[in-house]
């Protein structure tokens, strides 16, 4: 190739200019591995955004409120404790029962952030802004509730309608805010709070930019001596990616993100300091099928569905291994003390992967198969079944398509169908589907999930669309045992009658468990220690299960 | 002027066609808001939430024409609405903040990618053959042909998590206040400069091979043979008389780049974490924020309809005929 000098002069003139300009903003903006400071403590925020509104409402649930003010700034009476299965006191020294009455003797030595003394009127007025604005109330409190006074100054006696034991759950883990300052809020709803007066371990806002924001410790909180971490740092990160990236290069000393392969992807870059727990306590995964639909009426049909699933594989290829195969209770591992032994035992036949059971089943309800080996209707018209999931939901993606793959073995003519997430849910709620993988929501006890699972309660008619109990299953004998259910107090009789719910479940398949959901859970030890993990189990490692994060943040210390 | 007149008044039509769709097409989508926030929650919320935070987001259940003809209303008095992503922030708000670094960064990316490309263009088909002509446009197109999203996410492995040369995320070091010092502006170019790169990278091509091929028929032409004749300087020649005839289609493709500008890079800005407009146009569609599609979607016509003004503008100055 001829090259004239002008060529020559030019392009070597361009490229030196750009390696010039590479090699000064190279060098003068590298960056700091360890941007933060002695003392302070990074922590991944439970909202995925590239910029922070400066929100610290906690009594919202919408819109974008930062993680600071529900776990580390406003606290509730009491918090359950999901590893230990116990409400641990925290404003409230203790609660006890009073027929419909919950009585809370609340601790004397709290103080707000600002030096003002927490008192029972402080619980009263956050109970009375719920009743007032009811966007407010997302637990919807004021249902079962006739009222909330205090007693004295500390004591608040709530008061119930009825008698509903369950309520304890969503009385006792209420963030409590000071009235002295909520009293002259106009509108609390659209409050966004941005000076916090609190009673947690981490209150006062150092700095706050659309990119990060750091929260230094409160220095009235009534743990004395605690906490012993300076400051809370967040930075803004639109991505489970780029939360990894940030763990990997020390940015983030506590996350709970769902890692691929995390041995190989975080802990094998600091084996020593990097470490992960994912206990099986979030939502069981299920597998729902439309019961308001034949074939999915019959209990065999669904039974033999997922004797079709190899739970081994769906947990290998959507979970990296990091849960395992449901049994037949439909109950994670949060629950192990009401396990019932027997229900298992009913269960396990149809949750054990068995392709020649449930093809023989199949043929049984006379689902049989064609010429062309797909199962036919009683009308003769092949049997389509579309396993819905959402897409980009990739585990869930994953679990769905090793689902249709197992159906398709029993000659099961089953399709994927990942639609976006709007469209998903909407069918969900809808009762448009055959199958869909979904969530079930984890509570203190099996109560609420077999509520959503066999109540008729929760059950709409055909047509309507609900909020819960998808599959659209309603059982009069379930019925009986919940409203006991929310009636008793005495341990035993709790026992027995959510063992007759599990073996309710286990004999009807209302809906088909794939895997109990882990919480992710991930920290670095190299600058501080004091983290729950499997050798130390104080409580869950998450940082995004509010207000767990509450028991962890005093214990933790810089090393 | 006629012929600029004549344009003012299609962009008014276009605007409030833009406007009525920005309003329209959000709300085909299935789900409300209420719900895509319930399900963001992944069971974590119990069902009676759904009405709770419908009434905390004020969802409007008046007949659509109604809430059609209150939202140009607001939209006339610059009242965007409340987001619902970013609840109670205001729309004008939360746009405000990402339009300034998108703006940066997209606009500086796309400008600096013409300039050079045209240039490039413009010297490659001057010496026919030269060096540049045979090394250039193979090269760049080979590069064009990366996904930009694939190049963004090897620089940043590359040159941030390997090599620490560069930042990994954000518009600026989370340890520098905003302000017009020279740490926080050094470290603002420091944070652009990967992502504009790979942008500036992936779209260079385009400008380069456009500008090329339309200078290589322009130098076919008798009056260019009559300049050289005339005896003026070469330069002259390549830049008054081959270049600015040539510009037109490019200067076309400008306008449009420009305005897409503030649909942000999406990809690009979430690899790098850049709190810009494209990652909020993700957000906004997937959790059913009307008010804040609306409010992008009106950024982003008007700024596509005001490059193309200025475009029309420009092809007035450059082309004597559309006077």
């Amino acid at each position: 190739m001829r090259l004239s000098r002008g060529d020559l002069l030019f392009v070597s003139v361009v490229s030196a200019l750009a390696g010039l300009a590479f090699a000064i903003v190279a060098s003068s903006c590298a960056p700091r591995r360890q941007a933060a400071e002695e003392g302070v403590l990074q922590v991944s925020e439970t909202e995925q955004t590239e910029s922070f509104i400066r929100n610290f409402n906690p009594l919202l649930e919408v819109g974008d409120v930062r993680w600071a003010a529900k776990n580390s700034m406003y606290e509730p009476m009491l918090i359950h404790n999901p590893i230990k299965g116990v409400y641990v006191p925290w404003l409230a020294e203790s609660y006890r029962w009073e027929d419909t009455k919950l009585i809370f003797a609340l601790r004397h030595e709290v103080l707000w952030s600002d030096g003002q003394p927490f008192r029972a009127r402080d619980v009263v007025f956050t109970f009375e802004l719920l009743k007032k604005f009811d966007a407010l109330d997302t637990r919807g409190v004021w249902r079962f509730l006739a009222g909330v006074r205090a007693v004295d100054d500390f004591t608040v006696e709530v008061s119930f309608r009825r008698s509903y034991v369950p309520g304890l759950f969503f009385i006792g883990q209420q963030p409590i805010v000071p009235e002295h300052i909520w009293k002259d809020v106009a509108d609390p709803v659209s409050f966004t709070n941005e000076n916090p007066v609190a009673t947690g371990p981490f209150t006062e806002v150092a700095w706050f930019r659309t990119q990060a924001y750091q929260v230094n410790r409160n220095p009235h909180y009534w743990q004395k001596g605690k906490p012993a971490v300076q400051s809370l740092r967040f930075i803004a990160l639109p991505g489970n990616d780029q939360s990894v990236l940030a763990m990997i290069n020390g940015e983030l000393d506590w996350a709970g993100d769902f890692v691929p392969a995390i041995d190989r992807v975080y802990v094998a870059k600091d084996p020593e300091h990097y470490h992960y727990w994912f206990p099986l306590i979030d939502g069981m995964v299920m597998l729902y099928t439309n019961t308001s639909e034949p074939p999915y009426d019959d209990e065999r049909v669904r039974k033999a569905i997922s004797m079709a699933i190899d739970r081994e594989l769906v947990v290998e290829v959507a979970m990296h291994g990091y849960s395992k195969p449901a049994d037949g209770t439909g109950l994670n591992e949060g629950y192990e003390k009401y396990r019932s032994p027997e229900a298992v035992a009913r269960g396990a036949s149809w949750v054990k992967y068995d392709l020649g059971a449930a093809s023989a089943l199949l043929d049984t309800v006379g689902l049989k198969k064609g010429a062309d080996g797909w199962r036919r209707k009683p009308d003769g018209s092949v049997w389509e079944v579309n396993v819905n999931c959402p897409a980009g939901w990739t585990d869930w993606v994953r679990a769905a398509q090793a689902i249709a793959r197992g159906l398709q073995k029993a000659g099961i003519h089953a399709t994927l169908r990942a639609y976006d997430y709007n469209t998903w849910f909407d069918k969900v709620q809808n009762g448009d589907f055959d199958l869909t993988v979904g969530w079930t929501e984890p509570g203190p006890t099996p109560y609420g999930l077999y509520r959503n699972l066999m109540s008729t309660e929760t059950k709409k008619p055909k047509g309507q669309a609900s909020a819960e109990n998808w599959h659209r299953y309603g059982s009069l004998e379930a019925d009986v045992l919940l409203a006991r259910l929310e009636q008793t107090l005495d341990p035993a009789e709790e026992m027995r009658l959510t063992y007759e719910l599990e073996m309710l479940f286990a004999t009807h398949a209302p809906a088909i468990p794939l895997f109990p959901g882990p919480l992710w859970g991930q920290y670095d030890s190299n600058r501080f220690e004091g983290f729950p993990d499997k050798d130390n189990p104080y409580a869950p490692l998450s940082p995004h299960n509010s207000p767990q994060p509450l028991l962890v943040l005093p214990e933790l210390r810089p090393r | 002027m006629k012929f600029l007149l004549r344009r003012v008044g299609f962009y008014l039509v276009a605007a409030w066609a833009s406007l009525t769709l920005a309003f329209f097409v959000p709300r085909l989508m299935p789900g409300d808001p209420a719900h895509a926030l319930y399900a963001r929650f992944h069971g974590k919320l119990g069902p009676e939430a759904i009405e709770s935070l419908s009434k905390a987001l004020g969802l409007s259940h008046d007949p659509l024409w109604k809430q059609y003809f209150g939202y140009l209303g607001h939209v006339l008095r610059g009242d965007l609405g409340v987001s619902v992503s970013y609840f109670p922030a205001p729309v004008i708000d939360v746009i405000g903040v990402a339009l300034g670094w998108t703006v940066l960064l997209t606009g500086f990316a796309v400008i600096l990618s013409f300039i050079v490309g045209t240039l490039l263009g413009v010297y490659a088909s001057w010496k026919r053959n030269g060096a540049l002509d045979r090394i250039a446009p193979p090269l760049l197109t080979f590069l064009s042909a990366f996904p930009y999203f694939w190049l963004a996410m090897v620089a940043l492995f590359v040159g941030g998590l390997t090599l620490h040369l560069f930042p990994l995320r954000h518009a600026y070091a989370d340890y520098i206040a905003p302000s017009f010092s020279g740490e926080f502006l050094w470290s603002v170019a420091g944070h652009a400069f990967l992502p504009a790169a790979t942008v500036v990278i992936a779209t260079l091509g385009g400008w380069m091979l456009g500008m090329r091929s339309t200078m290589v028929a322009v130098m076919g032409e008798d009056y260019i043979t009559l300049a050289h004749a005339k005896g003026l300087t070469p330069n002259r020649v390549m830049f008054r008389y081959a270049a600015r005839n040539a510009l037109l289609p490019n200067v076309t493709s400008f306008g449009m780049a420009l305005g897409f500008v503030l649909s942000g890079s999406l990809l690009t800005e979430i690899i790098f974490s850049y709190p810009g407009q494209g990652y909020l146009l993700f957000q906004a569609v997937r959790s059913l924020d009307y008010p804040l599609l609306q409010g992008l979607f009106l950024t982003i016509t008007f700024a596509v309809l005001g490059a193309n003004f200025l475009v029309d503008v420009v092809y007035v100055w450059l082309d004597p005929r559309a006077r």
